[in-house]
């Protein structure tokens, strides 16, 4: 290591002193060459998403309905409204919110078993890593539909055969089933996905070093907690962060699913919004809300990547 | 190998994007036409995006005979489906410029909110056949009408006769004692009454609670006494009966009605596993016959009471076609649209294809089974009542409907029910 | 390694895992061979007849080679140009460690959180004046600008992770930043570029709304959209639609068992230290 720093820093001194004169050029060769890398990305991306944001910040200041020509500005009122006479966006919040914690905590620590077993030596390994990985391959509508089927049909059926109590509620029939329905389905769904991405984690870390950590006597539970988790701490901030935004922008299963029912009790805040927006007709009012759920969420993912970004650094 | 592979796949890349550039001009030279219109004038083309993709393949059947016979106007239909929401597409549509030149409105609220965008049609020749009914959603407060009724539909309790007869009912309940007694007569045969779905919103969010509003004296001056604050919801007659009906249709139903949904609730009836199918209309009927091509069954009215006036079933005009203003082949579309009203080909798909229930009275139904005979009947014996759920306010129906779910689910009381009833419409009207 | 006894009771553990995780899919396809009638009346029996015409009768009704054509040229556009795209932005933004870099990134990475819904209707008047309506290269384009989010994040967390010290030793060599990039940067990031491209994939290949609202012409329609046209508001064709639901995603399923390799093996080999 040390020898390699040394080499870097000769080699720097090499080069600034070849360059001296031309260190303007290097400066404006680095500019071209990160606009060059940079650019397109961002254009795309500012192009796509950030000019229809900003437009949709527009909206949230007035009164539009959608459909109309005619948009009127009305300052801060929808903001007003949301914080003083929106019940229903605050029960949605705090469902989401309540659902975000439950299935994040369960998918990533099933996805990271599931990884966990997949790395051993295992006969069936690239069998079961397909079956792990298949619920993703069928999309949103289609998915609440077939799992709604299981709960109220296929449920009760085994329920009715066995008398095992579990199966004999009254699945997504009232508020507890009904969370715990989406929470179930959301976990088969994303777990499978959480785990690619944690036994591409697992496959990068230096076979090396774990022999040494076995000779040194490290086994089982201080193995996986000592060793092998601060070296994959990065795929954690990743899959964190990504089950995070998923199950705060959770909109398909629900509408499947349960349809925000029984009685709003699982509305999320993408279905509140979007029932705002486009079945209320308040296009500007359900901007203002998508705006404040945006700042809620960035300033809750900020924390959480911060987070687990020191403890990276400190590992 | 590797590079084989990248070189292929940027291969594709750029020639996708000149195909997709292609693609685009490709579609204007026209290809149906083998009569030979090319003579040089470009056909008009009417763009029409529907939700209905039950009959997107007659619909396009139909168009095709029409472009024979018009061979300068060319017609592009698009069809939503996928459980997909037709409203938000359609605004979506407007916004990004590509606005259809012929689509669906549900006519009242809705078309307070459309009516910027939507040609005037009064003076079209079809008018005068439209039955009274079939104008009233399109019409707006000065008189004008703005869209065509695609059909009408009925909707109340379906009752399996067969089973009826097994449980000894003889004569058809119309009130609401009756309607309990037979019930109870079914549930000593070991027979499950109602289908209830209240899984999906709109079946008591839409459909039940339109009868409390439509049985009023006067429902128009009722609906708008709520805008202005003038009537109440708490309080009302009708209102306080309907909690009857909610309870006996619960305590006679399939179990849980509140993870019922839509197809779950006809395949229960279609099965003969319940004998009335509850708050369900003519819609249904395509279904029924799917599962049980020999189902015996007709309409019963959803009563309030023990009136003799009860027997009175809901009819209305589900959607409407209507024209976009500012096309540049507003004719063309009207064409079409008169043509398929008015012309031999037209009127014989409408009633025999999308077996419909024609909104005209010079389309003679045919080709439409037990429950579209059985809203004929009530039709024409005037024995109906209004749809008024498109005149809620916008997304009051979701609302109405999660405020029944709760009292079917035993969370609330009644009182409650119409409190949040009315601080539902306080909340969304203008 | 040799097969120990642990080793086997994990392997029933994660068998047995797996029987749960197929239940779904047993629904699919034992109701992708029946009657419509027999759906409804029996969901979860076996068929009492196998009809196999469901899939040669949704075949035709779906247009299905045309719809796959299609699913596959907008899937591989959007994805080549996604990982190009964000793979080079990645990087760059890793070995720059500067206030712009920082900022860029974040605001890449909270535009995930932004759901769809709520950018749908500006989106769209954009688009609608840039001309990217109802044309593959306009929805490959919004395919762009939306994957770019996951992907710069997947990427720019793995470079992370890849020591400097080969790139400084290729620079030394006279690599152009492109050459540094392309021959020695991206091989070693195989295994998450394996799986960016799956992930991507199925996100792409599943999506609804927005070809839904871009591609208006029937002949740019999608496996999604051709697919929905089976599922009306009221009445859904469950026989059709479970067949085309099979036959969706029997290649995303090929796909994946072919991509699987690539996560796996890739770190080995690209572990030169």
């Amino acid at each position: 290591m040390e020898t390699k720093l040394k080499q870097k820093e000769l080699h720097t001194h090499v080069k600034t002193k070849f360059f001296m004169s031309a260190d303007k050029k290097v400066k404006i060769k680095k500019v071209l060459s990160y606009t060059a890398f940079v650019a397109p990305a961002a254009l795309f991306f500012i192009m796509i998403q950030i000019i229809p944001f900003l437009m949709g910040v527009y909206y949230s200041f007035t009164s539009w309905n959608g459909v109309s020509s005619a948009v009127e500005w009305i300052g801060l009122e929808n903001y007003k409204t949301i914080f003083t006479g929106d019940p229903e966006f605050y029960n949605s919040f705090m469902f989401t919110a309540k659902f975000m914690l439950v299935s994040v905590l369960l998918t990533n620590v099933i996805g990271f078993g599931l990884a966990l077993l997949l790395n051993e030596a295992l006969k069936t390994r690239n069998i079961l890593r397909t079956v792990f990985f298949m619920p993703n391959v069928i999309g949103g509508l289609l998915l609440g539909f077939i799992w709604q089927f299981i709960f109220t049909k296929g449920f009760a059926s085994v329920g009715n055969l066995t008398d095992i109590p579990f199966f004999k509620l009254p699945w997504l029939g009232n508020e507890q089933t009904a969370f715990w329905g989406i929470v179930i389905v959301f976990c088969w769904q994303m777990s499978g996905y959480m785990m690619v991405i944690f036994i591409a984690a697992l496959q990068g870390i230096d076979n090396s070093l774990l022999e040494a950590a076995k000779m040194d006597g490290a086994k089982g539970w201080t193995l996986l907690t000592k060793i092998i988790i601060p070296l994959i701490l990065p795929s954690f901030t990743i899959c964190l962060f990504l089950t995070i935004s998923m199950a705060f922008k959770i909109y398909d299963l629900n509408i499947s699913l349960t349809g925000g029912g029984p009685f709003n009790s699982t509305q999320s805040i993408a279905i509140n919004i979007y029932q705002e927006a486009f079945h209320n007709n308040n296009y500007g009012l359900g901007t203002a809300k998508s705006i404040l759920f945006f700042i809620a969420v960035s300033a809750f993912t900020t924390f959480q990547v911060m987070l687990t970004k020191k403890r990276e650094v400190e590992a | 190998m590797k590079r084989h592979l990248l070189l292929l796949l940027s291969l594709l890349f750029v020639s996708a994007i000149a195909v997709g550039c292609s693609e685009g001009n490709a579609e204007t030279t026209g290809s149906n036409s083998s009569t030979g219109s090319e003579e040089g004038e470009e056909p008009k083309e009417v763009y029409i995006f529907h939700p209905k993709v039950e009959i997107a393949d007659q619909l396009e059947a139909m168009a095709a005979e029409f472009e024979e016979e018009y061979t300068d106007i060319d017609i592009r239909l698009e069809a939503l489906g996928g459980g997909a929401d037709y409203r938000p597409a359609l605004k979506a549509k407007f916004s990004s410029g590509e606005e259809p030149d012929i689509f669906i409105n549900g006519g009242f609220t809705e078309l307070e909110l459309w009516k910027e965008h939507l040609a005037d049609l009064s003076d079209e020749p079809w008018v005068e056949h439209v039955l009274p009914i079939g104008k009233e959603p399109m019409t707006d407060s000065e008189g004008k009408l703005y869209g065509m009724p695609i059909n009408l539909e009925g909707y109340g309790i379906v009752y399996n006769k067969k089973l009826f007869e097994e449980a000894g009912i003889t004569e058809k309940p119309t009130t609401l004692s009756e309607l309990k007694e037979a019930a109870q007569k079914l549930e000593n045969s070991g027979i499950t009454a109602f289908a209830a779905g209240y899984g999906e919103y709109w079946i008591p969010g839409e459909h039940l609670i339109n009868v409390p509003f439509a049985k009023q004296d006067d429902s128009a001056s009722f609906i708008q006494g709520l805008n202005e604050g003038t009537t109440s919801i708490v309080g009302n007659e009708s209102f306080e009966q309907f909690k009857e009906y909610i309870d006996i249709e619960l305590a006679y139903a399939n179990d849980n009605p509140l993870t019922t949904d839509y197809n779950t609730q006809v395949t229960l009836f279609a099965s003969g596993e319940t004998a009335m199918l509850a708050g369900q209309g003519n819609w249904t009927e395509a279904m029924i016959y799917e599962i049980d091509p020999e189902m015996d069954m007709s309409f019963l009215s959803i009563p309030l009471s023990d009136e003799a006036d009860e027997d009175l079933l809901p009819v209305g005009v589900p959607n409407n076609w209507a024209v976009n203003k500012n096309s540049e082949n507003v004719e063309a579309a009207k064409t079409f649209l008169n043509w398929m009203v008015s012309s031999e080909t037209g009127q014989q798909y409408i009633t025999e294809q999308f077996k419909f229930i024609p909104a005209f009275d010079n389309i003679e139904p045919t080709g439409i089974g037990a429950l579209g005979e059985s809203i004929l009947e009530y039709s024409k014996a005037g024995k109906t009542i209004p749809w008024t759920f498109y005149k809620f306010p916008s997304g009051a129906s979701h609302e109405f409907g999660s405020t029944i779910q709760s009292y079917a689910a035993g969370n609330i009381d009644y009182e409650t029910v119409l409190e949040q009833f009315q601080a539902t419409w306080d909340s969304l009207k203008e | 390694m040799s097969y120990k006894k642990s080793t086997f009771i994990v392997e029933l553990i994660g068998i047995a895992i797996a029987i749960l995780f197929l239940v779904p899919f047993y629904f699919v396809l034992v109701n992708s061979v029946k009657s419509f009638p027999e759906i409804l009346v029996n969901a979860a029996s076996f068929p009492n007849k196998v009809l196999f015409s469901n899939f040669s009768k949704v075949w035709g009704l779906i247009n299905f080679p045309k719809a796959f054509l299609n699913s596959l040229l907008v899937t591989v556009t959007s994805i080549v140009g996604i990982v190009v795209i964000s793979s080079m932005a990645a990087w760059k933004l890793v070995r720059t460690p500067n206030k712009l870099s920082q900022i860029l990134f974040i605001i890449f990475v909270s535009s995930m959180v932004i759901p769809f819904q709520t950018v749908m209707i500006p989106l769209l008047k954009l688009s609608g004046t840039l001309g990217l309506i109802n044309s593959i290269h306009g929805i490959v384009i919004m395919y762009f600008g939306f994957g770019v989010s996951l992907s710069l994040f997947l990427f720019h967390g793995f470079i992370k992770t890849v020591p400097t010290e080969i790139e400084e030793a290729a620079r030394i060599d006279g690599c152009s930043e492109f050459g540094v990039f392309w021959r020695i940067v991206f091989p070693i990031l195989k295994p998450i570029t394996a799986t960016v491209i799956i992930l991507n994939t199925l996100w792409i290949w599943n999506d609804y709304l927005l070809p839904l609202l871009v591609l208006q012409n029937p002949d740019l329609r999608t496996i999604p959209l051709a697919t929905s046209a089976l599922f009306a508001q009221y009445q859904k064709q469950w026989d059709m639609g479970l067949a085309a639901l099979v036959l969706g995603i029997v290649p995303i399923i090929a796909f994946f068992l072919f991509l699987q390799k690539h996560i796996i093996k890739g770190v080995q080999a690209g572990s030169i230290k």
